[in-house]
């Protein structure tokens, strides 16, 4: 019946592919990946660039985790640059440039060195269903290959057409055919399907730009990394360049609107707002005479160069003019236009927090098909897909992550909770808990949920417990080590803040001063315990010390507030029997329809009363259940 | 969980009243209303004990106090019940303190609620519940009441407006380094930081009168013997309520009437002129006089111009000053002395009971403090009244100070924003909720962002 049977069958080689197909072989299940072309594992389809404000958050999770992303950026990202230097650790966050075509092969590279993993070339077209339950997938080609488990990771794939100018095709990414069947065979099962869309800006020629006219922007000195397991990063820097429109380019485009299938009406899915298209930014904000544009180099061995910052889907010739209009690219040539694409997605909260399907067993989804955008989205999404079916497969318990305990928590609990009307992209504002989820202590989070799952290795974990031990001997030696009036430090440190620091300080204390930076904590440490702990270490030790009231009195906010929010209401729940509820409140109740409670809290009109009645309500028919 | 309060018995003037705190801090809070670091009571065990004022430790009352430990209490967590003398004003400022002390006033069901939620209930006990709630709900039904609910959403909107405003532009700061954002003003941030804790601080300031136009403002008339207190009286309620004659003495019991100025209920009462006296009768009478100025919200101290004060006026003087007081100066129609001027001019009014000259000016004197100037709340007449926004008010307004402080320190944004999002949150709980989509719905719609 089947020509080759595995446990797991992953759909698609990009970033949440890659990450589920690679975590279910290292849990010890046999795993295929299956993708159009095997040339294209981990492409980056638009910018080149992996982390940046809560993105390299869920990079680091990704990694405290076991996942692979952090690791192969690490080897072959050739800008580094961690963000939000000047504030405060918690919403500092890493971002690396990657060279395409080396992260293409690093990831290639490291999935074939995966023991129980097989990388299989083909075209799905359809789920293999029976009974509720998913057995495998059918090939173009006519293969049949069974599994225990499919996860759909399609990316812009599914039902794909690219829009440049006038021109409308279809496909799945610049060069590739869309995934059409497939988008059927989905339908055909009665996933509820809407549309996205996409974007791309055009990639110039490097040697055809005037790089003196733009403003450079180094790397950092001493580079971040992404990964846990790094201890340095290899690949040479390079240098990225910043750039500005004219308002003379914006009348042209305000000019040429009519060509655009954004606003000609010809695209009908929704764009991300927060990664605009040219068009959009010269509309939206006419008050703006230039807006930003990134010149970002593609990697070391080429002169293509990714023009950040200027989406567009007009078309091609008329692209060409325009970036010409740009100072210091008056002679550039384009190597490829830019252009936006729609695709299909499925309703997120058609998903559990585990990514399975509801209506299909061993069924899952990652990525950018349950409506998420970027590559950080969805290579978390397919790691926690990976583990789940692996999980499944091996009949052990799922794995899910709460939102207090990382992002990765919040991402998922805000698709399938919410759903998405416009790509879902990850933000620091999105957690509640945004001073407990730092990056520089994702390891502490979950590096111990990875190692459970059995995808952190041995060394990895000994030097996890090395370092979380001498961060515990910090905080200790912080609070402990005071420095009397008395001493020779209590002086100097006195006039370097110009104030005096009462009968004795400690170094904790001292740390949360204005002024006080992480290296002058490092020197005064006691010799006992300075040579053996790095500034990392440190500088999470001190962001534990930094936010630990804050976090307290967040906590308590909070709890308040969305205490029951995931209680359930039950379907077709009748308001009306509840007794102390007035006929207005019923209406409202009955109009806005919440499933949890935590909707429910938040209908406008309701009274406190009424909010409390129903809780009471709710809570009375749980106990209802225990008791019984 | 924390600590709630809230009145367990209803609500007026009762002989006995019972508040009842429950939260892992119950006891310490009672322990600081009692001055007392070492209370630590037996369980279920009452005793009689003294309550202060944790600030001022002045005494506010005598009253029984009751500890239930947990988990073997009413909701299962510690309780503390003090059962202390029905006067509203007892009740209120015991209420207050405890909210000073970090206690929540509790929203309407949250004892069942807790009870629920640690077991302490069974189903048959729920039905109970709800009736109560439903009682609850009645009585915040209201008609005024929900005007005034409504009235002060739409005050709080513009208030949530500036905050989130403020919230935008620090997310934005924080969210977005890689988009040329204009730098924000830190001067203007706390500019509006500061309007919002100030519009926030005359919204909650209009709570304690709030509750006096509930629970009805209660007005005792006293002076000496003969001075017009009884001609006032009636002349305020609008009938010949009390007996008058011209001889001193005539009043010998408290009365009451209830009537209103400008829709705001008023509790007057007449009393028996202060003498020191022979007469059984009168020097009870004299004993309850006492009573009803401790009990008032407002003392009106009435005066004879028709002669100069006396050495009883003074005395008596002496005993209302500190406490909110009018001073009617009356028979202005027979007037002999200038008495204006020995009162300094403050808190004065003169009037005649015999002509009703005045009289209206009086009304005015009287309902002066609970009317309205500047804000946009005491423009529009409005009052907190619900003890449970008041409370939400005050607790926002805090986060938005602690924000303000780590503003001044340079603190990162990320720090002063959890400030901020938790008075949001508060003023949430009184008006809607304000989600991170909303937030971020403003953040795209302010900024051009995204590459
Ligand atoms: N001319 C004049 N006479 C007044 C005025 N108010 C009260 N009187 C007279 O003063 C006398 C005492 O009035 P009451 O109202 O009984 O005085 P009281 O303060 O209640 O006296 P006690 O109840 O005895 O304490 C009566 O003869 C009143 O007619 C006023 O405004 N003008
Ligand atoms: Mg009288």
């Amino acid at each position: 019946m089947f020509d080759e049977v595995f446990d797991v069958v992953v759909i698609g080689a990009g970033h949440a592919g890659c990450e589920a197909a690679s975590a279910c072989a290292r849990m010890g299940v046999e795993t295929a990946l299956i993708t159009i072309n095997l040339d294209l594992i981990g492409q980056m389809s638009c910018n080149p660039a992996i982390g940046g404000i809560a993105k390299g958050h869920l990079v680091r999770e990704i990694d405290a985790l076991g996942g692979i992303m952090g690791r192969v950026i690490d080897r072959t990202g050739i800008q580094f640059r961690l963000l939000n230097r000047s504030r405060g650790p918690a919403v500092r966050s890493p971002r690396a440039q990657a060279d395409r075509s080396l992260y293409r092969m690093e990831m290639r590279r490291m999935l074939e060195a995966t023991p129980n993993l097989h990388l299989r070339q083909g075209t799905v077209v359809d789920l293999i269903v029976k009974n509720d339950r998913v057995l495998g997938v059918e090939l173009q080609d006519t293969r049949r290959i069974g599994a225990k488990a499919v996860i759909v990771a399609t990316g812009t794939f599914l039902n794909g057409t690219i829009h440049t100018g006038q021109k409308t095709f279809s496909a799945g990414r610049a060069g590739e055919p869309a995934s059409l069947e497939l988008a059927e065979s989905l339908k055909r099962l009665g996933f509820p399907v809407g549309r996205l869309k996409t974007g791309t800006p055009p990639r110039l020629d490097g040697r055809t730009i005037d790089w003196d006219a733009f403003e450079p922007q180094p790397a950092d000195e001493n580079p971040v990394a992404f990964s846990f397991s790094t201890e340095k990063i290899e690949q040479p820097q390079i240098t990225c360049y910043i750039g500005y429109t004219s308002e003379r380019l914006h009348q042209k485009i305000r000019d040429n609107l009519h060509l655009s299938p954004l606003y000609s009406g010809r695209i009908k899915g929704i764009g991300p707002r927060y990664c605009p298209s040219i068009e959009d930014k010269v509309v939206k904000f006419a008050d703006k005479n230039r807006h930003q544009l990134f010149l970002e180099p593609e990697g070391h061995n080429t002169n293509e160069v990714y023009l950040n910052g200027f989406s567009t889907s007009l078309p091609a010739e008329l692209q060409q003019e325009l970036v010409r209009m740009i100072p210091g690219l008056e002679e550039v040539k384009i190597i490829r236009p830019g252009y936006a694409i729609e695709y299909d997605f499925v309703d997120p909260r058609q998903i559990k927090p585990t990514m399975e399907t509801i209506k299909v067993k061993g069924l899952f989804f990652a990525g950018q098909i349950n409506g998420t955008t970027g590559y950080e989205e969805a290579a978390c999404q397919g790691l926690i897909a990976g583990i789940n079916a692996a999980l499944q497969v091996k009949g052990r318990p799922a794995f899910q992550l709460r939102r207090d305990e990382a992002y990765i928590g919040v991402l998922i609990d805000d698709l399938i909770r919410n759903g998405v009307d416009e790509p879902y992209r990850i933000f620091t504002s999105r957690a509640e808990a945004r001073l407990l989820l730092r990056h520089d202590n994702a390891d502490r989070r979950l590096m111990p949920k990875g190692y459970e799952l059995g995808l952190i290795g041995d060394l990895d974990w000994e030097k996890f417990n090395r370092r979380r031990d001498l961060i515990m001997k910090l905080h200790r030696v912080l609070e402990n080590t005071r420095f009397k009036r008395s001493s020779v430090e209590y002086a100097s440190l006195s006039q370097l803040l110009g104030c005096d620091l009462g009968d004795s300080i400690s170094l904790a204390q001292l740390s949360q001063r204005q002024g006080v930076s992480s290296e002058l904590i490092h020197r005064l440490l006691p010799e006992s315990i300075k040579s053996e702990t790095s500034l990392k270490e440190l500088e999470s030790a001190l962001a534990d010390i930094l936010y630990k009231g804050y976090i307290e009195n967040q906590k308590i906010a909070y709890e308040r507030i969305h205490h029951h929010d995931n209680m359930k209401i039950p379907e077709g729940f009748d308001f009306r029997k509840i007794a102390g509820l007035s006929r207005e409140m019923v209406e409202r109740l009955e109009r806005v329809r919440p499933q949890t409670f935590g909707q429910l809290r938040r209908i406008s009109g309701l009274t406190p009363a009424a909010v409390s009645t129903v809780l009471v309500y709710l809570m009375a028919n749980k106990s209802d259940r225990c008791v019984t | 969980m924390d600590t709630i309060v809230a009145l367990a018995t209803p609500e007026g003037r009762s002989a006995i009243a019972v508040i009842r705190l429950s939260g892992r801090d119950s006891l310490e809070i009672v322990s600081k209303l009692l001055i007392d670091e070492n209370f630590s009571p037996k369980p279920r065990y009452a005793s009689l004990r003294k309550i202060y004022d944790p600030e001022t430790r002045e005494l506010i009352d005598e009253a029984v106090v009751t500890y239930f430990k947990a988990p073997f209490s009413f909701t299962g967590e510690d309780i503390v019940e003090i059962s202390c003398h029905g006067s509203p004003i007892v009740v209120r400022q015991i209420l207050d303190a405890c909210l000073k002390l970090e206690a929540r006033m509790a929203s309407p069901g949250e004892f069942s609620l807790r009870a629920l939620m640690n077991g302490k209930m069974n189903l048959s006990q729920v039905e109970a519940i709800r009736d109560l709630i439903e009682a609850q709900t009645l009585a915040a039904a209201k008609q005024s009441l929900r005007q005034m609910q409504g009235e002060l959403s739409s005050l709080l909107q513009p208030l949530k407006e500036g905050l989130l405003e403020v919230i935008v532009i620090l997310e934005s700061a924080l969210e977005f380094v890689e988009d040329d954002l204009p730098e924000y003003q830190m001067d203007e941030i706390k500019t509006k930081l500061y309007e919002i804790v100030k519009q926030i601080e005359r919204m909650s300031s209009t709570f304690k009168a709030g509750r006096l136009l509930r629970e009805g403002l209660k007005i005792a008339l006293v002076g000496r013997p003969n001075v017009g207190k009884s001609s006032l009286f009636n002349a305020l309620v609008g009938y010949e309520r009390a007996i008058v004659t011209e001889i001193a003495g005539t009043t010998r019991d408290s009365l009451h009437e209830s009537f209103s100025i400008n829709g705001i209920p008023i509790r007057l009462s007449d009393t028996a002129g202060l003498r020191k006296t022979d007469d059984i009768v009168e020097s009870i009478g004299v004993q309850r006089t006492r009573k009803v100025i401790a009990d008032a919200d407002l003392v009106i101290f009435v005066v004879d111009c028709s002669q100069d004060l006396t050495k009883e006026d003074y005395e008596i003087l002496s005993e209302i000053e500190d406490m909110q007081h009018l001073i009617a100066i009356n028979k202005v129609d027979i007037k002999q002395v200038e008495l204006v001027e020995k009162f300094n001019g403050k808190n004065v009014v003169e009037v005649s009971a015999k002509t009703a000259q005045g009289v209206d000016d009086l009304r005015r004197a009287i309902i002066k403090p609970f009317l309205s100037r500047n804000s946009a709340a005491e423009e529009k007449g409005f009052l907190v009244t619900d003890a449970r926004h008041a409370d939400l008010l005050i607790r926002a307004k805090k986060e938005i100070e602690k924000s303000l402080e780590l503003l001044d320190q340079k603190a990162s944004e990320e720090i002063v924003l959890t400030g901020l999002h938790n008075a949001m949150r508060f003023l949430g709980e009184i008006t809607g909720e304000t989600t991170t989509e909303d937030i971020l719905n403003r953040i795209f719609s302010t900024f051009c962002i995204g590459k």
